[in-house]
């Protein structure tokens, strides 16, 4: 059985539905990805899941049990840390200050210094600022304090809502390695939402590409690699005109 | 563009006897009417009569100064927007022949038509169709010139044969300056009998074959068609079909200099149905597939309706149904009744018909393929006019046509004025009449074979009920004849199938078989909503088509169907496209009908396992 199932959910801002009924799953260890340009609805499946937003149709299932409608403590409860994109950290509160906040909800503190050990053990430079200010911090470090965070509820599944969003190419990859390892060591099951289309192929193992909040392709990330949509749409690979430059785009047809 | 008093166009001036000497006339009597809008920066933008004819002329004068003779072709690729229009009439005011290419050809197909047209000009509407003829030019030795509409993303772009429409534009504007009256003088080299536009017509046999359409083609369908239906200067249209199609072109292009209609031009294909909501057309000719959607999308709407909406809804439709029986047989319903329809309008259709945007309409139309009798039905209980046309690219379009009041259910209604119709013995449908066309464009053999003595042979097979409309059975070559013996029209099958909400096309398959089975394409958007409301987990488009609960859906659907007929037309098995096709593809024409001949080439596995 997957670890999370998602069965046809429907999700509204206002009158606008931004998620037009999608189903999809993710096993349990596995990394997944979500792939989509901007407005596909990427973002808005992570917040249903961690119940940020409700759906007004449709289920979702963590572990056998049914999540839709619960509210977000108890997901968290359940093993869901959500990254949300941006990198939101509390500035005004110090890298320490803010590691426990990701703890909030436990009590054993034997587990949570070991926790916060393997958390440094990931992210060294988090240990050599713990007094600073989140705030003062450069994007990349507050990316990964942001994982970090989430880590310290120990998490079965992380949603992770595009980790490479205004970083260097340098540490995009510095991150994915990392959240690599997380999968491998940890088994930490990751739902990966993502532009860097890239990025993500190569590192998770199973791909969904979302269009206007729909899913129109779902297949190992390899398959995914080798489509001709994909790689035009998504990874830039085109091919040549006539006159070497070609700025228009064929039509998608996704099979 | 409320519709205030209405007024006929007058009848060509005396001397009138083509194309291009209408079109003049038309500028010169509406100059300052609207002609065309085109949606620009979320804004529908007014083009009037005199804009549209100075567009033209500067076109033509500059073709000619680029070298096009009398009788030269003149190719346009492009979806529907002013620039087309602007070009056709350019073209064929000074002596040359339209060519239309439908902008979703492939390189290979552009190559064909441009060649065997022998154009020497390519209009071409962007970067997209201009890198299309860049291929392929090397192997065309008649293109002289390709002009472009949209340069973006050509800034840098220098070619010695390209220019823009600007450039020509400017070019046309000069040879005007320096002699005034030249255009004038062109505007009569043409003559009756000369080809105004060449349609190819996607051959389902063999390569496309050039349709040869003249001036006196055009100019008799227009006389034909105004003595059964009644158009008007205020009416609005909205253009969205393909153009170089004889459906759309005589509709929109022909339309405009006849009728006075105004074309709106809708922004894409996939704006139609906000479009028609902004413009709520009056005239508004369609496809059948896109009825079925608009019926699909009331019912669908119906079906989310509260338990007091469904009760006045139906309600409603059975007082519609009972005014349309006594219109479809030339009678005034009863005061009551005229009564109870004003208030079920009021209150329902009105509503309905506002949701997608027939609310003002005035007279529809659907032809370019078979309708369901069922929708022809469902819209005259909703209180509109609509009436089916039959005709063909080589009838110039509308042969046969419900007259006005005088539809009939399951006929393409009666031969306009001035067209004869025969039945041949193996039942093939037969037209003769000043519209039927001049022949293939150089394929003397095809000719040959399509029209003898005068007659056109239409390849279709039908017969004239006692009340003299004609009844449509199917194409000649597809009829079915099943290893038992029986001969089967399928498209009487296939209508009933599309008429459900869930299916948007169907081909049956039985030719020499024991049984019959069907491919069919599901209505996407329906089918997903059916997954949504009964909780159908599916991920991809495929993955929906091979759910066992929309496989059972489906299969209730088609045994509704074969309940209204036959034992041995029935259908026992069928299986779902389960890829999206696109108009790219080439199992689907432009007007998004599925072509039997290679349906059953690429889906020949499939069609194998179900015997």
């Amino acid at each position: 059985m997957p670890q999370l199932e998602v069965k046809n959910i429907e999700t509204y801002y206002g009158p606008i539905m931004a998620i037009k009924g999608i189903s999809f799953e993710v096993e349990e260890s596995s990394i997944v990805t979500i792939l989509g340009a901007n407005g596909a609805g990427k973002t808005s499946v992570l917040k249903t899941i961690s119940g940020v937003m409700e759906p007004e149709k449709g289920t979702i299932e963590f572990m056998g049990k049914r999540i839709d409608h619960l509210d977000p403590d108890k997901i968290v409860r359940m093993g869901i840390s959500h990254v949300p994109e941006g990198r939101e950290v509390f500035h005004d509160l110090t890298v320490k200050e803010n590691l426990a906040m990701g703890a909030f909800l436990r009590r054993d503190k034997d587990g949570m210094a070991r926790d916060l050990e393997t958390v440094h053990a990931y992210f060294p430079v988090l240990e050599a600022r713990r007094g600073q200010l989140a705030g003062n911090m450069s994007g990349g470090e507050q990316q990964m304090l942001a994982i970090a965070r989430a880590l310290m509820a120990r998490p079965k599944m992380l949603l992770l809502d595009e980790p490479s969003l205004g970083l260097s190419p340098v540490l995009v990859k510095e991150i994915y390695d990392i959240i690599k390892r997380i999968n491998e060591e940890q088994k930490t099951t990751i739902l990966l939402v993502e532009q860097n289309a890239w990025m993500a192929l190569s590192t998770a193992q199973f791909g969904y590409i979302l269009e206007l909040g729909r899913i129109v392709m779902a297949d190992p990330c390899d398959e995914l690699m080798e489509n001709e949509d994909v790689r035009e749409f998504y990874l830039g690979i085109k091919e040549e005109s006539v006159r070497g430059s070609k700025r228009w785009k064929r039509k998608k047809r996704w099979r | 563009m409320a519709l205030g008093k209405l007024q006929e166009a007058g009848p060509p001036a005396p001397g009138v006897d083509t194309v291009p000497k209408l079109f003049w006339q038309r500028v010169t009597e509406w100059a300052d009417r609207t002609a065309m809008r085109e949606k620009k920066f979320g804004l529908w933008q007014d083009i009037t009569w005199r804009e549209y004819g100075r567009m033209a002329r500067y076109t033509g004068l500059a073709l000619v100064e680029l070298g096009l003779r009398p009788g030269d072709r003149a190719a346009i690729i492009s979806d529907d927007i002013p620039e087309w229009l602007y070009c056709d009439m350019g073209i064929q005011c000074v002596g040359g022949t339209t060519v239309g290419i439908y902008p979703t050809d492939s390189p290979q197909q552009v190559e064909y038509v441009m060649g065997h047209s022998g154009s020497k000009f390519y209009f071409a509407e962007d970067e997209e169709q201009l890198d299309k003829i860049l291929e392929v030019r090397d192997r065309l030795p008649d293109l002289k010139k390709i002009i472009i509409y949209d340069m973006e993303g050509l800034r840098d772009f220098r070619d010695p044969m390209a220019m823009s429409y600007d450039e020509l534009l400017e070019l046309g504007k000069q040879a005007d300056q320096r002699d005034p009256e030249a255009f004038e003088k062109l505007l009569n080299i043409p003559g009756p009998e000369d080809t105004a536009f060449l349609v190819y017509t996607s051959g389902t046999t063999g390569p496309p074959k050039g349709a040869m359409i003249t001036h006196r083609n055009v100019l008799a369908g227009f006389h034909s068609q105004r003595q059964v239906l009644k158009g008007y200067l205020e009416d609005e249209l909205l253009t969205f079909l393909p153009l170089c199609h004889i459906a759309e072109r005589g509709v929109t292009a022909l339309g405009m200099i006849m009728n006075g209609w105004v074309c709106n031009f809708a922004e894409e294909m996939d704006t139609v149905p906000q479009d028609i909501r902004e413009v709520s057309p009056t005239v508004f000719f369609a496809v059948p597939r896109i009825w079925e959607r608009f019926y699909s999308a009331m019912v669908l709407r119906m079906k989310d309706a509260t338990w007091l909406e469904k009760k006045a809804f139906n309600l409603a439709m059975a007082v519609g149904n009972a005014c349309s029986d006594y219109r479809l047989h030339l009678k005034e319903p009863p005061v009551h009744l005229r009564a109870a329809f004003k208030l079920a309008d009021w209150c329902v259709l009105r509503n309905l018909k506002r949701f997608v945007g027939l609310d003002r309409v005035r007279m529809c139309l659907s032809g370019a393929a078979p309708i369901s009798p069922d929708l022809l039905k469902f819209y005259h209980s909703l209180g509109i006019d609509m009436r089916e046309v039959y005709g063909q690219t080589e009838s110039t379009g509308a042969a046969t046509m419900h007259y006005a009041g005088g539809t009939k259910f399951g006929t393409v209604g009666e031969a306009l004025p001035g067209i004869e119709i025969r039945i041949t013995d193996e039942g093939e449908i037969l037209i003769k009449g000043p519209s039927v066309f001049k022949g293939y464009f150089r394929d003397p053999d095809k000719t040959a074979e399509t029209v003898r003595d005068g007659w056109l042979y239409t390849g279709d097979v039908g017969l004239i009920d006692e009340d003299g409309h004609v009844v449509i059975k199917d194409r000649l070559k597809d009829i079915i004849i099943t290893s038992g013996g029986k001969n089967i029209t399928p498209s009487e099958i296939e209508n009933q199938l599309k008429f459900s909400p869930y299916i948007n096309d169907a081909v049956v398959i039985g030719d020499g078989r024991k049984y019959l089975t069907a491919l069919i394409m599901i209505d996407e958007e329906n089918v997903m909503k059916y997954a949504q409301d009964n909780r159908i987990p599916f991920t991809t488009y495929k993955s929906l088509t091979q759910a066992p609960e929309i496989n059972k859906l489906i299969w209730r659907e088609v045994e509704a169907v074969n309940k209204k007929f036959a034992r041995v037309e029935t259908i026992k098995k069928f299986r779902l496209i389960d890829i999206q096709l696109t108009t790219d593809d080439d199992e689907i024409t432009p007007t998004m009908k599925l072509k039997r001949k290679y349906i059953n080439e690429k889906f020949k596995d499939i069609i194998e396992s179900m015997y």
